[in-house]
């Protein structure tokens, strides 16, 4: 044991995006106070909450005072912590003209007001923004304590090189060291670290081929296993010689980026993670470990363990998205988020405090 | 996503003004995983029973206000649309209305929210997307059987 690091326990503190149970909130399933609920009750300690603005503030942007309330009373009531406020911009919603950057600034200070008025540490706009624009709101985000977080997210990816959008992730942390802010991190997103499709997109996507329910979930199975038996390139000519009617194009689409990040990328931009968002599909037992989760197409045991090297003592938020790939199938068919995110979180848990990794005092 | 949801099936009524019955109406939901501000909500395709409906017929009821028609919605600009609203009804203009029993309705909600600065803002604001080519999380044209009473 040459690192001082496994001598302590893990910092990473484990939270939810209330994102994950979309579509409970859609079907008038759970309210955000039962969602509120189920993060302090059914997952085992996890103590942070995230929102999507648009989804969970009625009225949004100008909610009701006595949802503010409201909020503020729950959050206390079940001793959770407002980790990150998610929102977006809309360059078109004027409609006669596209949004400015003065205009656009004007909207994020509305979202930094909200974010505090609702006790968020971060705020995480959209991420293809204006950086005069960030620049711009700096100081009042510094006067609220809110740091806004820019999101990693497949497609893109953390090197430059390898990263369709170009060297985004690099202007950010050259904007960090610029300004010298200590209110403008970075957040990556779990998703790109995805390393294969998810057996749900697999399903889904043959669906759109023509296939029926029982044949696709069958086949995305094998095709899923196969993935495992080759490296990404032979991978892609098995599907294309096996399937003939996958495209390139809807192969790319179950792949959902271009390129997985390696985990060690995380390294060149540590200093700048403030949160990460722990985008998942598919949780599904480990063979001969009942109780037991795993989510397969994701790296999450090689970042997590990284981030233990690095002693992160951030927040990791569940960001569950397999619902949508899965509603096609009737209402019979609709996933358990509820029960997906709690398998998220046994998984969680157990690489965070990863008995070979930690040396027990 | 949502597409086999964003009709509620029990909606399809006829609706009346002055007496005449002038048109239908249908609940709607927002397609996709949050809300979002009307004045994104640009364009509706509507295929009833084979006969499509040009956007002119088309006024969006929300928000307890009068149907409205695309134009008055683009200017709603900061008015929202809730995600969890169930009570949004499409307005199609036809005299006379629908005869009671079951109707085939093909529906796809237009809508300009997306992530932020995009290479087609220009041409969005000149010209409006085409049903299928939005910025929201369904693209194709989803299908209804519905039961008008």
């Amino acid at each position: 044991m040459t690192l001082t690091t496994n001598l302590f326990r893990s910092k990473i503190k484990r939270g939810v995006s209330l994102y994950c149970y979309q579509q409970a909130d859609f079907f008038h399933k759970m309210t955000w106070k039962d969602q509120l609920r189920e993060v302090a009750t059914g997952l085992n300690g996890a103590t942070g909450v995230e929102i999507i603005s648009e989804t969970t503030i009625p009225n949004y942007p100008n909610p009701p005072e006595s949802f503010i309330e409201e909020w503020n009373s729950e959050i206390a009531r079940w001793g959770l912590t407002a980790v990150t406020m998610d929102t977006y911009i809309d360059s078109l919603m004027f409609r006669d003209h596209v949004m400015t950057i003065g205009e656009c600034a004007e909207k994020l200070k509305m979202d930094l007001k909200l974010a505090h008025k609702l006790g968020f540490q971060f705020l995480r706009p959209c991420t293809n923004l204006p950086l005069a624009a960030i620049a711009s709101v700096l100081p009042l985000a510094e006067e609220l304590g809110v740091t806004i977080a820019r999101e990693i997210h497949s497609p893109a990816t953390i090197h430059p090189t390898r990263n369709v959008y170009g060297d985004v992730v690099a202007q950010a942390v050259a904007f960090i060291q610029t300004t010298g802010t200590k209110n403008y991190c970075l957040m990556p997103d779990m998703g790109i670290f995805q390393d294969r499709p998810s057996p749900v997109t697999i399903g889904y996507t043959l669906r759109g081929l023509g296939f029926n329910k029982e044949d696709s979930l069958k086949s995305a199975d094998e095709i899923f296993d196969a993935s495992f038996e080759m490296d990404r390139d032979a991978f892609q000519i098995w599907l294309e010689k096996n399937y003939k009617d996958l495209t390139q194009t809807r192969i790319a689409g179950m792949f959902k980026n271009g390129n997985s990040t390696d985990p060690l990328e995380l390294f060149s931009i540590f200093p700048y993670i403030k949160c990460l968002h722990g985008k998942f599909y598919n949780m599904t037992e480990i063979p001969g470990k009942p109780g037991q989760y795993e989510e397969r197409s994701i790296l999450y045991k090689e970042v997590i363990n990284l981030l233990n090297d690095c002693l992160f003592d951030g927040y990791i938020n569940s960001e569950f998205e397999g619902q949508r790939d899965q509603q096609d199938m009737g209402v019979e068919g609709l996933v358990d988020e509820v029960e997906q995110v709690r398998r998220h979180h046994e998984m969680m848990q157990r690489l965070i405090d990863n008995d070979e990794y930690f040396i027990k005092v | 996503m949502y597409d086999n949801f964003l009709v509620r099936s029990d909606s399809l009524q006829n609706v009346e003004k002055d007496g005449k019955i002038v048109g239908f109406k249908f609940a709607v939901r927002v397609a996709n995983y949050r809300g979002l501000f009307v004045s994104l909500a640009s364009g509706f395709y509507v295929n009833m029973d084979g006969v499509e409906y040009p956007e002119d017929a088309l006024t969006l009821e929300i928000n307890g206000k009068p149907p409205r028609t695309l134009a008055e919605l683009a200017k709603s600009t900061w008015e929202f649309w809730n995600y969890q609203d169930e009570h949004v009804y499409l307005n199609v203009a036809k005299e006379g209305g629908l005869a009671p029993g079951k109707h085939r309705l093909g529906y796809l909600p237009v809508t300009m929210n997306d992530y932020g600065y995009h290479l087609h803002d220009k041409e969005w604001i000149k010209n409006p997307p085409k049903p299928g080519m939005g910025g929201g999380k369904t693209s194709r044209v989803c299908w209804f059987d519905l039961d008008l009473q």
